[in-house]
């Protein structure tokens, strides 16, 4: 028998949208540090920056739990089979976040004789959003969360306010 | 008084050099200096003295490896610092059943630098994969190794 | 019992890490079990392992110094200053007066950040969650105060060598007189919400004694050190920068178990505090930058070894200098390096359920100890 592909006979797109806007609106982080990064996400999860108030707030030890994997920190070669690992053991759909230099390209640490690091997360796992600094300021944290729940939704909170800017 | 006491106690060990250090330039009170067999005594000394191992490094001085112990003392300003000349290709005794914490500073010198520990009761790779095939540390180390 | 029934008895081996909530960051220590019982652990390190010190051998002097924010990230400030004094060493460079002072004060209160984020990171190990909203809360007015001043909220990189590149204002002193009375308000609440809790209490009274014998042969130093009873602070027993100018204590533990090393750390915040409100007192004025620094460093051959005291215990650097603009070899000594490898021997004998307890009590962080 010929399976065919193509065409779905069922279509599910405004459930889809509509589950995709759920997702978006929970994101739920895996607790994740790989250095000096993740300092700063514990603040964006702390008082002040409170990441509740855009549901990605629960931080979660388990991958199984977990659709979004913030790397915060640098890679190193010894990590980096570990990396990939807790990624495969993510649920999908799940998302990856670089956040800070290291886990964009390397950062600082990155020089011709480098041995110990991997110099991108995105050389081991896909990556959706990258939130550049060293560290990234937990505002930039949120900016990041916030652009992946438009990526997810393809309507984030952001672009209503920049169509509105102009 | 430590310095002293010290200064007496490492005399008996027949060392290459025991001197005054100059802490204004160096932060050290007493500089030694050792052959590798004679590290051992050395360490008994400094541990019967009170000193802890600060730290422990190696050197590449291209030639010959410089090994430096620092000791210090909880209840005293006196730094020690002991300078152990090693060849290429030769091993060390470890100090590690007189200071467990020399472990792992053994083990970290013989992951960066591939110097052998004798006796050492579990010498394998601390800080790179236990794969790693270079010595990180050594002045020949080049781009070529270590990245793939 | 075992015995009794005729089954063999077993041990099974633990895994734990490197991705676990509690290893702060990227530990793995592998296990060996009986029941409940730890038989053998052993930390697997090197997960965090960035090269630092072959970094420096391929950086000139100048370029190494924002490595040393990146070494231990909770108290950036104080890596800073060892190596800006180990280079002003071996350069024979003098720091004025108002430089080593504003030094003593960031460094002070970055010190605070470093012990309160170790107060609510523990405690949320042990269970609870709400002290890590309090102490966060603290935490974020310092931060604001550094931010001002160093331009950054985290790996700062504030000190040059022969003082440092931006003056302090009225606005920072006064913010600091400010932060002083707020943190000083809030020891009740937190003394209420932990030091008296009965849950804390009988966690930590008793479990984790480290004797002073093991710290003579492990080279443990900080609070660790300090929680067993011996005074030994890098501040008073080799001081250095601006410390012998102010008055303040070192608090010591009895016991050594963790409950001492937890109110040593909370008394140390409160002499940080004490040290801080003297140094805005009397802030003395001139300039914040030595006079003659080479642009080009380049030390003449030699070897240095400088020690200051970290939140987390001695940190050292040893330089070797054979006169170029590259330094030769730089070993970082790390406090948590020395703390972790006594670990294993922490462990051993106690319960699976203490071993968090345990672990984070010492106060490592990963990438210091992998450097």
């Amino acid at each position: 028998m010929e399976t065919k592909t193509g065409e779905p006979l069922i279509h599910l797109g405004v459930l889809e949208e509509a589950l995709n806007l759920a997702r978006a609106n929970s994101l739920w982080p895996i607790t994740f540090g790989l250095a000096c990064c993740a300092i700063e996400m514990m603040a964006a999860g702390a008082a002040r920056f409170d990441l509740d108030r855009f549901g990605a707030g629960v931080f979660r030890p388990s991958p199984r739990q977990c659709d979004l994997m913030i790397v915060a920190g640098t890679i190193s070669k010894k990590m980096a089979p570990a990396v990939v690992r807790l990624y495969e053991q993510m649920p999908a759909p799940k998302w990856v976040m670089a956040m800070g230099n290291c886990a964009i390209s390397g950062g600082p640490f990155y020089y011709p004789t480098q041995y110990a690091i991997v110099p991108g997360a995105d050389l081991i796992i896909p990556v959706d959003v990258y939130v550049p600094g060293c560290p990234p300021r937990p505002e930039g944290l949120i900016e990041g969360i916030l652009l992946l729940e438009e990526k997810i939704t393809k309507r984030g909170r952001l672009r209503k306010f920049r169509d509105a800017k102009g | 008084m430590l310095k002293d006491n010290l200064t007496n106690a490492l005399a008996s060990l027949n060392l290459e050099k025991v001197a005054e250090g100059d802490y204004a330039k160096t932060g050290y009170h007493l500089e030694v200096a050792a052959q590798p067999a004679q590290m051992p005594d050395v360490a008994q000394a400094m541990l019967a003295a009170g000193c802890f191992l600060e730290s422990f490094t190696a050197v590449d001085l291209r030639e010959t490896f410089d090994l430096v112990y620092h000791f210090a003392s909880f209840d005293e300003l006196c730094r020690t610092a002991v300078h152990v000349p090693l060849g290429k290709k030769k091993g060390m005794p470890t100090i590690s059943h007189i200071y467990p914490g020399a472990d792992w500073y053994e083990r970290e010198v013989f992951d960066l630098f591939g110097i052998h520990f004798f006796n050492h009761p579990n010498l394998k790779r601390l800080l790179l994969p236990e794969d790693a095939d270079f010595h990180p540390l050594l002045k020949d180390f080049g781009a070529s190794q270590g990245n793939d | 019992m075992i015995e009794l029934l005729g089954i063999e008895e077993k041990t099974y081996t633990l895994n734990l890490g490197p991705q676990h909530p509690s290893t702060h960051g990227v530990l793995r220590v592998v296990l060996e079990m009986n029941g409940e019982f730890i038989t053998k652990a052993e930390p697997v390190i090197g997960y965090g392992h960035r090269g630092h010190e072959h970094m420096a051998e391929n950086r000139n002097y100048t370029q190494f110094l924002p490595n040393m924010g990146r070494v231990d990230y909770l108290h950036a400030l104080a890596y800073n200053q060892c190596y800006c004094m180990a280079v002003e060493k071996l350069l024979d460079i003098k720091v004025p007066e108002r430089a080593e002072v504003i030094r003593v004060m960031t460094n002070e209160l970055n010190r605070i950040t470093s012990h309160l984020l170790w107060f609510g990171a523990y405690l949320m190990d042990l269970g609870a969650f709400t002290p890590f909203l309090y102490c966060f809360d603290d935490r974020e007015q310092i931060l604001d105060l550094l931010d001002r001043i160093t331009g950054s909220r985290l790996t700062y990189c504030y000190y040059r060598f022969g003082g440092v590149p931006t003056d302090i204002d009225d606005d920072f002193v006064a913010g600091c007189r400010a932060f002083v009375s707020r943190l000083r308000s809030r020891w009740a609440d937190y003394d209420n919400l932990v030091t008296k809790n009965v849950i804390f209490i009988n966690r930590t009274r008793g479990v984790g004694i480290i004797t002073r014998e093991q710290c003579v042969k492990y080279g443990i130093t900080g609070p660790n050190l300090r929680g067993s009873g011996i005074p030994y602070d890098i501040r008073k027993s080799e001081p250095y920068s601006a410390y012998p100018w102010f008055d303040f204590e070192i608090p010591i533990g009895s016991n050594g178990d963790i409950f001492d090393r937890y109110v040593v750390r909370l008394a140390e915040m409160e002499q940080s505090l004490r040290i801080i409100e003297q140094a805005c007192n009397k802030l003395p004025d001139g300039p914040i930058m030595a006079e003659k620094v080479p642009k080009r460093i380049k030390p003449p051959v030699g070897e240095v070894y400088q020690a200051v005291e970290t939140a987390r215990g001695e940190f050292g650097m040893y330089i070797v200098s054979q006169g170029d603009v590259k330094p030769y070899r730089i070993k970082l000594r790390t406090p948590s390096f020395a703390n972790m490898s006594f670990f294993p021997e922490m462990a051993v004998d106690n319960l699976v359920a203490d071993l968090v307890a345990n672990l984070g009590s010492i106060d490592v962080v990963i990438p210091e100890i992998d450097r």
